[in-house]
């Protein structure tokens, strides 16, 4: 796992290497190992580098045997020792064992065609001087990140947008559709990046740039071919698909370990990667001091039952709000929840065991219908069958306990689930969502609300959604809507690469082999939520391997405390100057009275709720985005060009 | 002055101060559902309560926190002047 950078050009030569260097410098964190820069007639990469394959062969960027094609990549191309076999037998020459080289003698073979062929997690560029292209590739489901903006006839791209904005060449200007997104959905929707001109690939996407134009192409589509029948085999096959999913997973030159929550899908990557491991299992969790959350009896329960030599990260009040500069500085985006923040210090956790490899259960959910949200779709479409009834409704009494405290109170939610939205409506699984993070807009200022006028990003969904979508059944869209809008967006780059390459771990997502998707995605809803027990076949499967207490085990909600962390008597300095009237007037997007507002209510410890607490977040986020993107350049150092691993120029290696 | 006139005055300036402070132009009505206009949430209601209760001295029970008794400005200021007359009484 890696980061890269690149410019390519219509201006023969133009690209000085010191630009790269800086571009790398700004993305080092992803890659401590080493690095490397091409500097050819049409293109320049940087590559910084994370040894996981070949740790003695894959420096990068890596050549073809006659220069004239050269790769700069990120992740991990997983059956890459079968593609290399396929490609040996046509007659490619392999100097090195890496799955990087794999990559550029599948472009020789198969050009764009190569990447239906690849099982992985990647984003990556090659430049092919024959016909001076360069293709840049991104994985199906957006695992690994790819920015790219287009300036004066160049294409500038980077793993993130602190490396385009350190090649000096690319301004940072807010885009306020982007921030109404976030504010929207929790996430910005792909191609947006949250600065103008700049774009993000969408997952399954691929971009060719010739002759100073680049043109999009998208490789894989979701699709939900639901059966009505479960097939006799399913469960054969879904452990065969788990099995095959995890082994794969576990192909590296390093120790690989896993991050294990004591839920049902942490545990099953976990123990059948102890179960493929050589040595004992590394795992890791994250809990908190607060009794309230601290789930770290479930973790040693469930490391217990895998054998695992498992390690514990406590999270103390402050913890969150000292490290949210830091999360913000690698999430590049403003967020509603600080869910990444834990996930950047069991990164931190990770990294300090010397593991740079960890296997996760992400993608569980989205595939098996794991999320309250899917129940909560199946719960309101049956009341709202008869809307009438009063009992109906007390099914979101079992589903949000933690909402629905009883007495009035509940009747505000129950009320609010069920006026969110007709159920003709495309969005009606995600429109409760929808609304209760729209509350955030009425701390928009003055002016930042009218520069949205006339944009409906919920409306814009609607309109972009394909025509097979309405094909599908209810939970289908729902399942469909949460992996767009964000599951790679958001779970996977806030909370999954950004927070874990923050610290050069490269997490790995067995559940998001596109095989077992494919898999899940063609399996009656019923087989997947049956009533309101989320996740049934994985379940039924899950008890050949697991104990019935960790397999049986439901989902705990994450529920972090938020306001607390940044308004307790020992809460950071920053927090005070972020906030401040100056501040929020300086960012633009807020009003500083409304703010005022909220400060007040957080500071008297009055601000309990989902909806002020989401409020806080988006506004202090806002202001540390705002702060370290746009008010002010990223100006990293400039790696040592001539300490780098590998310099390529032209395509003939002189080092 | 009424009481109930008071009691909705003064639960409006608390309304305003917590649940109101980022949408200053927003005109409250007596009759405004509270929870249909999503002024308040589970947690709103519950903070309000207790409101409620250290203000006017009065306390509340399980079956008081209804809709009809705390589901708009008016409601509330009726049901704060029975509550008040009971204890009186």
């Amino acid at each position: 796992m890696c980061g890269i950078a690149g410019i390519a050009t219509q201006h023969a030569g133009s690209i000085a290497i010191e630009k790269l260097a800086r571009m790398a410098a700004a993305i080092q964190h992803r890659g401590p190992d080493g690095y490397g820069f091409y500097t050819g007639l049409h293109a320049g990469f940087a590559h910084v580098r994370l040894s996981i394959i070949d740790v003695a062969g894959g420096a990068q960027p890596l050549t073809n045997e006659d220069g004239q094609i050269v790769i700069t990549y990120n992740g991990e191309v997983y059956n890459h020792v079968e593609l290399r076999r396929e490609l040996e037998s046509s007659g490619h020459v392999f100097r090195t064992r890496s799955d990087t080289e794999v990559l550029v003698h599948a472009y020789e073979e198969w050009g764009a065609g190569m990447l239906s062929r690849l099982n992985g997690q990647f984003a990556f560029a090659i430049s092919d001087a024959r016909d001076q292209s360069v293709f840049i590739a991104r994985d199906r489901f957006g695992v690994r990140p790819l920015f790219f903006t287009e300036q004066r006839g160049n294409l500038y791209f980077a793993s993130e947008l602190k490396a385009l904005l350190a090649s000096g060449d690319v301004k940072a200007a807010v885009d306020p559709q982007a921030l109404d997104e976030v504010f929207t959905f929790w996430a910005m929707r792909p191609p947006r990046s949250g600065l103008r001109g700049i774009h993000s690939l969408e997952p399954g996407t691929y971009g060719l740039w010739r002759d100073g134009r680049l043109v999009l192409h998208r490789y894989y589509e979701l699709d939900f071919p639901e059966r009505d029948v479960e097939p006799r085999d399913a469960i054969e096959r879904l452990d065969e698909l788990m099995r095959m999913g995890v082994d794969l997973r576990m192909r590296a030159d390093v120790p690989v370990g896993a991050y294990l929550s004591g839920g049902l899908d942490s545990s099953i990557t976990a123990t059948l990667a102890a179960a493929a491991s050589p040595h004992t299992l590394r795992s890791f969790s994250i809990t908190f001091d607060d009794p309230r959350f601290d789930e770290s009896a479930y973790q040693r329960d469930a490391a217990r039952a895998i054998g695992s030599m498992h390690s514990i990260a406590s999270m103390g009040v402050n913890t969150i709000a000292e490290s949210f500069p830091d999360v913000i500085w690698h999430t590049e985006t403003p967020l509603t929840r600080t869910a990444a923040a834990p996930m950047f210090h069991l990164a931190r956790l990770t990294k300090n065991a010397g593991i740079k490899v960890v296997l996760t259960g992400e993608g569980a959910d989205e595939l098996f219908l794991g999320y309250d949200l899917f129940k909560e779709v199946a719960v309101r479409r049956f009341c709202l069958r008869r809307p009438d009834s009063t009992a109906r409704p007390r099914l979101f009494d079992r589903l949000y306990p933690y909402l629905l405290d009883g007495g009035s109170g509940g009747e505000f939610w129950r009320r609010f689930f069920l006026e969110a939205g007709a159920p003709d409506d495309p969005l009606f699984s995600h429109l409760p969502r929808f609304q209760l993070t729209s509350w955030i807009k009425q701390f928009y200022s003055a002016e930042f609300r009218a520069g949205l006028s006339g944009i409906d990003v919920a409306e814009e969904v609607r309109q972009s959604l394909p025509t097979r979508f309405f094909r599908w059944s209810a939970l289908n869209k729902a399942a469909y809507l949460e992996m767009t809008l964000l599951l790679s967006p958001y779970l996977l780059s806030s909370q999954g690469d950004r927070m874990a390459m923050a610290h050069g771990v490269e997490g790995r997502f067995p559940f998001l082999d596109h095989r077992l998707f494919e898999f899940a995605a063609a399996l009656p809803t019923g087989s997947r939520l049956c009533g309101l027990k989320e996740k049934e076949i994985l379940r039924r499967w899950a008890r050949r391997i697991l104990p019935d207490r960790i397999s049986e085990r439901g989902k705990q909600p994450y529920r972090a405390p938020d306001a607390p962390s940044f308004f307790g008597p020992d809460a950071p300095e920053y927090i005070g100057d972020a906030l401040s009237a100056g501040s929020i007037r300086g960012t633009g997007v807020f009003s500083p009275t409304a703010v005022a507002g909220l400060v007040r209510r957080c500071q008297s410890g009055r601000a309990t709720g989902v909806r002020e607490n989401q409020a806080l977040v988006a506004v202090l986020s806002t202001q540390l985005w705002h702060d370290r993107f746009v008010a002010q350049p990223v100006n990293p150092r400039m790696l040592d060009v001539a300490a780098a691993d590998v310099v390529l120029q032209d395509a003939i290696p002189v080092s | 002055m009424p009481y109930e006139t008071q009691v909705r005055g003064r639960v409006r300036q608390f309304l305003e101060e917590n649940f109101l402070y980022m949408r200053p132009d927003f005109v409250l009505g007596d009759d405004d559902r509270l929870l249909e206009r999503g002024i308040i949430d589970s947690m709103g209601v519950a903070e309000m309560v207790t409101f409620i209760e250290d203000e006017f001295g009065i306390k509340t029970s399980d079956e008081d926190i209804s809709e009809a008794n705390l589901g708009s400005l008016r409601a509330i200021g009726r049901f704060v002047a029975q509550k008040r007359a009971t204890i009186a009484a």
